[in-house]
């Protein structure tokens, strides 16, 4: 069973400030990690390994420095790690990043599971698992918190909100997992030394047949003009006062009266 | 000269402290509570990989350097707990073995103090002995190809544990000659082996520390580690290599202390303001800083000497000289910083002091190391 699973380096947004004058991210010196939740997916995949054999192939699309998380994750115990490094590749939107990812599938070949992470820390768009599901024309099964494989299909339990629900697919399919679900493993000592004995490939638009209009900016739909900082509204404080059912209905009130609820 | 460490080396630690999280983190008060750490924590060192760090693959080791080892350790000691424990004695036991073991020796305990279904211990002190060999009273009998082995021995970390123990033992057929102290790996599950209920031991709660009788414990005289009568060589290796274990635990238990100071200065407000902002505080954490680099760097040399193959029963004494006192005023500082909060068991600071008094008296006192470092600097002008 060959699993591949897509990850994202993102800033680690726990130490990101904003240039309060032009509000802007301000990412120098801040650390690049694996996006949590694709460790998650990565977890994920080593399990379904660990039960029912194969390969788990890691694919990212980034700067060169993201070649450090594929060796993060070769360290978690991934089989093999792929990098789409290339000017032609920056500034992508969601569309052509699953663009872009997909082509690369497709060079792999073979697969019977694609997992991603639920969405990225730094966009929180959860929109390329599902568009690269629909380039490739295969199921996704989304919001994931556990995976079965049986008889060339897989089971999921899918969380949305309250409300669990238990779905099939038959394979090859998408999967995006959960924050919630397959806690990554610490990474074993030994498998870290051997991540570094390990080669890991650079595609670049000619390794990939595709459009070359579709890729990076150029391909890109989404056009970013401007990040920006809202202005903080100060208002006033009001104490409501009486009983907590008293309260909990002026409060209701409150909300009725400017239209939030 | 190159102070960078390697990326592997970086994603080792990268892996030690995201182990912490996970596994130490949650059970730390638990582990201070019961005096007792949880059975499968060795099995959680094991998983991860962190047993038989510098041990060779064949055996079940994972086969990286000294400088690695100690690099994991010094993340571990920023938990200013017992909880490294089970894996730096299963680590430096394992290490002994496969240095002074013959090959079936090797193929017999390594395995299983690399994949965690055996505790390791290391058995000199007695009742009444220091750093005396020659005080050793408890015995080994030749019978056959076995020796019968009785006697008591003291502070044995792990002890009580299931698994496997080198035994520093008064080689009786040796009796009279200059060397009669032998190594036997002794299994913990030997019958008339037996043990005491743990020490109670200040800022050390969960160490497993017994006292070990030895009733006529059968041990076949294929467990013998290296010659006999070359015990106390074998100790005195084992014991420098502690050291420098010790040191990197200690380092990263001063690093501790100086992120709790730094983070407490930037919150606690007083007269409006964070307390960093008072130039005293900021002296301080200079001081702690400056020792505790200081410390880092002289541990990561004694590492690497090591890793290329030079002698470090010297190095170590000397590098434990200066650590431990270091690393130890870093702790006061901690707890001074953080006024009455820092003599609190709510605050990390007060389980930092308390486990960084232990320093000066475990894995040989400060004050034999100091005789070890002086002394020699004398035999070298002769």
């Amino acid at each position: 069973m060959n699993i591949i699973v897509c990850i994202k380096q993102v800033p680690d947004v726990t130490e990101v400030s904003w240039d309060p004058e032009t509000g802007s991210l301000i990412r120098k010196g801040i650390p690049s990690i694996i996006n949590p939740n694709d460790k998650n997916a990565i977890e994920a995949a080593l399990q379904l390994r660990e039960m029912n054999g194969g390969e788990v192939i890691v694919i990212s699309m980034g700067p060169s420095q993201v070649e450090e998380a594929l060796r993060e994750t070769l360290g978690m115990g991934v089989d093999r790690a792929i990098q789409l490094t290339s000017r032609e590749f920056a500034g992508s939107d969601t569309w052509a990043t699953a663009y872009t990812l997909g082509l690369a599938v497709k060079k792999i070949g073979q697969y019977d599971l694609i997992i991603c992470g639920k969405e990225a820390i730094d966009g929180m768009t959860a929109q390329v698992g599902p568009q690269l599901a629909e380039y490739l024309a295969i199921p996704q099964l989304t919001y994931v918190m556990h995976i079965e494989v049986k008889d060339n299909k897989v089971r999921v339990k899918q969380r949305l909100g309250d409300l669990d629900r238990l779905l099939e697919a038959p394979m090859p399919a998408l999967i995006t997992v959960e924050r919630e679900a397959y806690q990554p493993r610490v990474a074993p000592m030994d498998s870290i030394l051997e991540a570094y004995g390990k080669e890991i490939p650079v595609w670049k638009p000619e390794d990939l047949s595709g459009n070359m209009e579709n890729l990076g900016l150029k391909g890109s739909p989404t056009k970013l003009r401007k990040v920006y900082t809202p202005k903080l509204i100060k208002g006033k404080v009001e104490m409501l006062e009486g009983g907590p059912e008293d309260v909990a209905r002026q409060f209701i009130g409150k909300l009725k009266e400017k239209y939030i609820i | 000269m190159d102070f960078n460490l390697s990326p592997e080396s970086k994603m080792m630690v990268k892996a030690a402290k995201d182990f912490c999280e996970k596994e130490i983190g949650p059970i730390i008060d638990e582990i201070i509570e019961k005096d007792d750490y949880p059975d499968d924590l060795l099995l959680s060192f094991a998983k991860a990989r962190m047993l038989g760090l510098n041990i060779p693959k064949e055996y079940g080791g994972v086969g990286t350097t000294n400088l690695n080892t100690i690099l994991i350790t010094e993340e571990l000691g920023k938990t200013g707990s017992v909880c490294a424990y089970p894996m730096l004695m299963n680590n430096s036991t394992a290490e002994t073995i496969d240095y002074w073991g013959s090959e079936d020796v090797k193929k017999t305990f390594l395995p299983p103090l690399c994949d965690g279904s055996a505790y390791a211990s290391t058995a000199f002190t007695e009742p009444g002995t220091g750093s005396d060999p020659r005080a050793l009273t408890t015995t080994a009998v030749p019978d056959g190809d076995d020796f019968i082995v009785n006697g008591t021995k003291r502070y044995i970390t792990g002890g009580n544990k299931k698994g496997y123990g080198v035994f520093y033992l008064k080689d009786e057929a040796l009796k009279g000659e200059k060397g009669d102290v032998t190594a036997f790996i002794v299994d913990k599950s030997s019958e008339g082996y037996t043990s005491s209920a743990p020490w109670s031991l200040m800022g050390l709660e969960g160490m497993n520390c017994v006292d070990v009788f030895l009733n006529d414990v059968r041990v076949p005289g294929t467990n013998i580690l290296g010659e006999r009568g070359n015990g106390f060589k074998i100790l005195l290796r084992w014991i420098a290599g502690e050291r420098i274990q010790q040191a990197a635990y200690m380092v990263g238990l001063g690093q501790a202390a100086l992120d709790e100071s730094v983070k407490y200065l930037g919150e606690r407000v007083v007269g409006g303001k964070p307390m960093g902002f008072m130039q005293g505080f900021q002296w301080m954490l200079a001081e702690m800083k400056g020792r505790i680099e200081a410390c880092r760097y002289l541990t990561y040399r004694a590492a690497c000497l090591q890793d290329e193959g030079n002698a470090i029963d010297v190095v170590s004494s000397e590098l434990k000289v200066f650590v431990i006192p270091a690393i130890q005023e870093v702790a006061r500082m901690a707890l001074q910083i953080h006024g009455s909060y820092g003599y609190s068991k709510e605050y990390k600071v007060e389980r930092l002091f308390r486990y960084a008094a232990h320093a000066g008296v475990v894995a040989s006192s400060s004050e034999i190391n100091k005789t070890i470092a002086g002394s020699a600097l004398l035999k070298s002008r002769r």
